[in-house]
């Protein structure tokens, strides 16, 4: 794994401004397209909201990937402390717009949740700041290893601080989200769009979707400017970075707060998707647990390392094929013959997904992207350097 | 696509009326609840001739032997009920989803199942259950939980199956002192995963200590631990004169074996889940004599006649399931759920708001001594405050022996749960 992250695949930017190229109009229809088809996903779904959920579940999947791959494909830190950085946004969510709970034992500020939802991002942006004393002297596996720990950290204090996290007895619930009087809950009545009630889980889905085309938007132009560059040139040679007036220490605290503040963002998305705050029973399964650092990791790696396209379509396929194949388990009796201890929704997409980082390793470092890229080309019939970047 | 789903779900849906008819037709005859379509309230899960619940349970998780050995028991008492006529003139159906013990695959496919049942009989998994407690809330679902954790009463449609990890833990305790094993003033150790099960176990032994004036040596484990040798020499060197385990079930058997190792030798409460009859088969095997048991429902091997009948006809329809004590916990969480249909009926309300005013109408459900009797009419306190308790005995059929069917200690009648409300 240490190999694909020191020789990560093509992602620079053009040297020069590119001339102005012309409009790709069959790449502009099919992203509108694209969009609309996710706008109108509710109304697809209808009542049928299991299938929303999914698609929720996809989305903080994206969020998380995108602000990962920032850091472990552009600016070259392997990361395994996303679940840390989820459990800080979602607890820091709690805590700054929750109450004190029922019995009084609980911290709770009290504020307005799109504030406590920034504050919360902020919030993990400077726990990923603070450990860059960490991350700016460490490299490849061995800072792996260390954001692992924060893991660990994590599930302890999780555990001990439960006027903050509600305890793994119970956990607490997140305050409903609400923009100044929109409510993200069910009302009475309801705004419809084309005979679909918009109802709590289709502003969810909204809502999730603005914040995981925000994320995209930003890492887009982060990854394509200056900042992205002094990753890159940070990435592939120290030395010659700081020759070039890079700032090495700086620019490798700076990618650590980025994607620490992403996932804290993918962590308040889990807390309102979940309803609920909840610290782990152990560190190998849960929402918050090593299983989900792996998951993560799986993504930027199967989507391609660096690329933002293909750190989307790893969340899809980590995040949305165990919900997918667990929905049409149920409705169409897929692996019905094979119950016990036979093959399941989520052990099958364990394994695709398994199956997936070895082949992209050993076939195409690039991933995804690298793929969708190589159609691209194919389709265009002639080498568009870096059209399709990140 | 949603084309498709509907033409499935209306040939699904055919299907099953069909099926539902010739079973009608078949048991029409012994129908003796009557009723019929006619005057019945019904909303969600209940048609003219249908009854459905939901169970969400883990087949593929770490759970699934005891999820397999729950939704048999489940299946069983449908079996039963539909051979007798089925309830209000409907014949029973289950809805089985399998969530493999996690938290965010249950929350998906919770929508899919909910429009499609009246209730849950069956739901595995405290971190599940904590996920979808306002799901349940919002939908008006009773569901009745495999876990026994006080602290989930204060949802109100958690419909609680025989008493819960803190009281057996205080009738235990109860029980060694009357036994002469402990004394007011010793000081015991608690082992105890962090959690709800474990917190909730701790709960019991610390109000069992303040009225005895013990002190309590607390030991927190998470439950990936697997050696506990260094926490039984601490609770050694700390004096104690019996330990507590609210732990898995190969933690226990680490726990009696650095007792016996040790040289400790204290007598040692455990929770139901404590115990697994796998545990004889193990090297700690010879260790275990010094454990007791409290649980609130009988064990596999109990002598309750119904519990025989159970489990001969678990072991006779399921040959290749894991055989444990959920067979007769998921037979008689159904039971329970009958009980509160057949209330329901009377009252002339299946509607799920129905089914919650006959819930709480039951004071004293009876389940054939497969736990103690019921009674559902206090918000936020456990049913019952009754247990078994057992001993483990080498040649004792499943391994336990119970020296006290259904204790109640003085204590526990006063003990006040944490969300109870009067």
């Amino acid at each position: 794994m240490s190999e694909v992250t020191v020789t990560p695949p093509e992602t620079e930017a053009p040297p020069t401004p590119a001339p102005r190229r012309p409009r790709n109009w069959l790449k502009i229809a099919g992203v509108t397209l694209f969009l609309v088809l996710l706008v109108l996903f509710p109304v697809f779904t209808g009542t049928d909201v299991a299938y929303l959920k999914a698609g929720q579940y996809v989305l903080i999947g994206v969020v998380g990937a995108v602000g990962l791959t920032m850091l472990v494909g552009q600016a070259g830190q392997l990361s395994l402390a996303t679940p840390f950085f989820l459990l800080v946004g979602a607890v820091s969510y709690a805590v700054l717009a929750g109450d004190s709970g029922d019995s009084g034992d609980l911290v709770g500020l009290g504020l307005p949740p799109v504030v406590a939802a920034v504050g919360a991002v902020v919030i993990c942006g400077l726990v990923g700041l603070a450990f860059a004393p960490v991350s700016g002297r460490l490299r490849g596996i061995y800072l792996g290893v260390a954001s692992l720990s924060l893991v660990f950290l994590g599930l302890y204090l999780g555990q001990s601080l439960d006027m903050l996290s509600g305890g793994t007895s119970t956990g607490r619930p997140p305050p409903t989200f609400a923009i100044f009087d929109f409510r993200f809950a069910n009302t009475e009545p309801a705004p419809t769009i084309l005979g679909v009630a918009v109802q709590k889980q289709q502003r969810l889905w909204y809502l999730f979707l603005v914040l995981a085309i925000g994320a995209y938007l930003l890492a887009r132009g982060a990854v394509r400017s200056r900042i992205g560059r002094a990753w890159r040139a940070v990435r592939d040679n120290e030395a010659a970075a700081t020759a070039m007036g890079v700032h090495v220490t700086r620019v490798k605290a700076g990618a650590f707060t980025i994607s620490s503040a992403y996932a804290g963002l993918a962590g308040v998305m889990t807390a309102l998707w979940l309803d609920l705050v909840k610290p782990d029973e152990n560190e190998f399964v849960g929402t918050y647990s090593i299983t989900v650092a792996i998951g993560y990791l799986a993504m930027v790696i199967i989507g391609g390392l660096g690329s933002i396209p293909g750190a989307v379509a790893g969340a899809v396929l980590v995040n949305g094929l165990p919900q997918l194949l667990t929905l049409g388990a149920t409705e169409f009796g897929w692996f019905a013959d094979a119950r016990f201890g036979g093959p399941s929704p989520v052990l099958i997409s364990a394994f695709v997904y398994g199956v997936a980082v070895v082949l992209v390793v050993m076939f195409e470092p690039g991933g995804l992207a690298a793929i969708g890229r190589r159609l691209a080309h194919v389709r265009a019939a002639r080498p568009t350097r870096g059209g399709d970047r990140g | 696509m949603i084309d498709r789903r509907r033409r499935l779900a209306a040939l699904a849906g055919g299907l099953a009326a069909g099926l539902v008819l010739a079973a009608c037709g078949s048991t029409a005859d012994n129908a003796s609840s009557g009723g019929g379509a006619g005057g019945v309230k019904t909303d969600k899960g209940v048609t003219d001739t249908t009854i459905t619940l939901g169970v969400m349970t883990d087949r593929t998780g770490v759970f699934k032997n005891l999820g397999e050995a729950l939704t048999g028991g489940n299946e069983l008492w449908v079996k039963d009920v539909n051979a007798a006529g089925g309830i209000c003139g409907r014949q029973l159906a289950l809805e089985v989803v399998d969530h493999g013990y996690k938290a965010d695959t249950a929350k998906t496919l919770y929508p899919q199942l909910e429009p499609k049942i009246l209730g849950i009989t069956q739901l595995v998994g405290s971190p599940v259950l904590a996920a979808l407690k306002q799901n349940l809330i919002d939908d008006n679902v009773l569901t009745a939980p495999a876990s026994w954790s006080s602290e989930i009463l204060n949802n109100p449609n958690v419909m609680m199956i025989g008493t819960t990890y803190d009281l057996e833990i205080i009738d235990g305790l109860a029980y060694l002192q009357q036994q002469g094993l402990i004394a007011d003033g010793d000081t015991i150790g608690h082992i105890y995963i962090d959690g709800e099960y474990g917190g909730n176990g701790l709960r019991g032994s610390k109000y069992y200590a303040s009225k005895h004036n013990m002190t309590v040596q607390e030991a927190k484990i998470t439950s990936t631990d697997n050696d506990l040798a260094n926490i039984v020499t601490g609770l050694k060197g700390a004096g104690v004169k019996a330990i507590v385990l609210t732990t898995t079930p190969g933690q226990t058997a680490s726990a009696m074996s650095n007792n016996a190792a040790l040289g400790l030798n204290v007598p040692v409460l455990g929770n139901n889940p404590t115990f697994d009859p796998a545990l004889l088969q193990s090297p700690a095997a010879a260790s275990l004599d010094k454990l007791y048991v409290a649980a609130s429902s009988a064990p596999f091997s109990s002598k309750t006649p119904k519990a025989v009948e159970v489990a001969n006809e678990y072991k006779a329809t399921y040959p290749d399931k894991p055989k444990n004590a959920g067979a007769q916990a998921g037979y008689v969480e159904s039971l329970v759920w009958q009980a509160v249909l057949e209330k329901a009926c009377q009252n002339g309300d299946l509607t799920r708001a129905g089914v919650q005013t006959a819930l709480k109408s039951l004071t004293s459900v009876t389940t054939d001594d497969l736990v103690a009797p019921l009674d559902y009419s206090i918000p936020g306190a456990p049913p019952t405050r009754g247990v078994y308790i057992a001993k483990v005995d080498q040649n004792a059929e499943g391994g336990l022996t119970e020296v006290a069917p259904l204790f109640t200690a003085p204590d526990a009648q006063g003990y006040k749960a944490p969300h109870q409300q009067s």
